[in-house]
């Protein structure tokens, strides 16, 4: 947004309900938005967008336990996120972990988690995460349900935010734990290369195992070969280091204006290592 | 639109439009402090704090203000009586050019708020997202520690 004002905007409203901000937006037939952090949707506003429709008051900010799990609300921003005591200690401290790793504390009092889901950038640490977790998203649009992050961006649900609400995110109970890695330029800049891993131990070996790796420089994609080769193996820094190989070899990475696919393949696989191998350690094993 | 907030402690109940970004609004009322770096939400040099957090005021258009408390550097202390932590960044030499200065006494505000024996590595954390073009953020980190041990010595009002 470069200028004094957000030049099309000609009315704001804060919705009362769900309902309401869905009928506002459908009554702008495309030339309106809905409004949670504003991180991504003020930086560049549409200069077609005519009416901002306000969400940020209708509750649903909060993180909670649920089913053994957690569930968090679309506007909840990432600093309060951070500050819950229910999302300290699910997944071995995950969210703590991945948290702290986007973006700088002004960005993430202002950030949400829906907003996170709906802009996906490729390169954006949440989605990776939450695709690693088994995050599923419960909408209302003009119908409702529940959608897997890790389906969120394709086929039948590829712009299901145009028309509605991400209303929250439900995070699935794990036995065992999960740690992120990144690199970016700097410490605060976006990923050139994500990752995020988990694993949980029965009988010492590994019962389940869950790999994805993101800006790729493609959206945040799960391995499943990569958690085959783990599944039924003593953990140990060799059977690390032997994924990591794996990943390296097989792996689809590209090349885009911050990095080479070549370069992306080599580090792809030290991620994944890093990630197996801090997240067995909280794990416990 | 009508808009009623708070700024600096003085309740305000103004005309805006819809799409005025807070920055603006801030500086139409006279914040000068809150400048306008880069205006896409990396610089950090609009920072103000609404509701006690630090934002970005240059990616929020003012209706999203309403009902909230928005502190500025106008409201922490002035040239007579500066806050102890304007006055850490003055005795430690972390002000050269001055223009991230606002931002980046108002994050340290923030983190002090709720930590009062922040490390080194908390306060790099913290001011990670304002970026100085001077000084090389040394005698900026050094000025937060600075302002924490004079609020642990009971020296802040």
């Amino acid at each position: 947004m470069s200028g004094v004002h957000a030049r099309g905007v000609r009315r704001f409203h804060f919705a009362r309900d769900v309902e309401e901000a869905l009928s506002l937006l459908a009554a702008y037939e495309g030339r309106g938005a809905l409004l949670a952090g504003g991180v991504d949707l003020l930086r560049s506003l549409r200069v077609d967008i005519e009416g901002l429709i306000d969400i940020t008051r209708i509750g649903l900010s909060y993180t909670k336990e649920a089913r053994g799990g957690l569930a968090i609300g679309g506007t909840t921003t990432l600093t309060s996120i951070l500050e819950s005591r229910a999302a300290r200690e699910y997944g071995g401290g995950i969210l703590a972990d991945l948290l702290h790793r986007v973006a700088v504390p002004p960005l993430r009092n202002m950030a949400t988690l829906g907003g996170a889901l709906v802009s996906a950038h490729p390169w954006a640490d949440i989605p990776t995460a939450l695709v690693a977790l088994g995050a599923e998203v419960r909408w209302q649009g003009e119908k409702e349900g529940r959608v897997p992050v890790e389906e969120l961006y394709q086929g039948p649900f590829r712009g299901l935010f145009r028309q509605a609400v991400a209303i929250e995110v439900l995070l699935p109970p794990w036995d065992g734990a999960f740690a992120y890695e990144k690199v970016g330029r700097t410490g605060y800049d976006i990923a050139l290369l994500n990752a995020c891993c988990g694993v949980g131990v029965e009988g010492g070996r590994i019962a389940w195992a869950r790999v994805a790796v993101g800006a790729r420089p493609d959206r945040g994609e799960r391995l499943p070969w990569a958690e085959e080769a783990l599944i039924g193996q003593r953990p140990s820094q060799t059977l690390w280091q032997e994924v990591q190989d794996l990943v390296a070899k097989r792996i689809e990475v590209g090349d885009d204006r911050r990095a080479s696919g070549a370069w992306r393949r080599e580090v792809a696989g030290v991620l994944v290592e890093r990630a197996l191998a801090r997240a067995s350690g909280r794990a416990g094993m | 639109m009508k808009l009623l907030f708070e700024l600096n402690g003085v309740p305000q109940y103004l005309d805006v439009e819809p799409g005025e970004r807070l920055l603006r609004l801030l500086r139409r009322l006279g914040m000068k402090s809150v400048k306008e770096g880069c205006g896409t939400g990396d610089c950090g040099a609009c920072t103000v704090l609404v509701d006690g957090r630090a934002v970005r005021s240059c990616l929020m258009v003012a209706p999203q203000v309403q009902g909230r408390r928005v502190l500025t550097l106008e409201g922490l202390g002035s040239v007579d009586d500066p806050h102890p932590l304007q006055q850490a960044f003055l005795d430690a030499g972390a002000v050269q050019c001055g223009f991230c200065t606002p931002g980046m006494i108002l994050v340290a505000y923030e983190l002090l708020q709720g930590n009062d024996d922040p490390s080194p590595e908390d306060v790099r954390k913290a001011i990670a997202g304002n970026l100085c073009r001077c000084t090389g953020y040394v005698k900026i980190a050094d000025a937060v520690l600075l302002a924490a041990r004079w609020k642990q010595e009971g020296k802040w009002r």
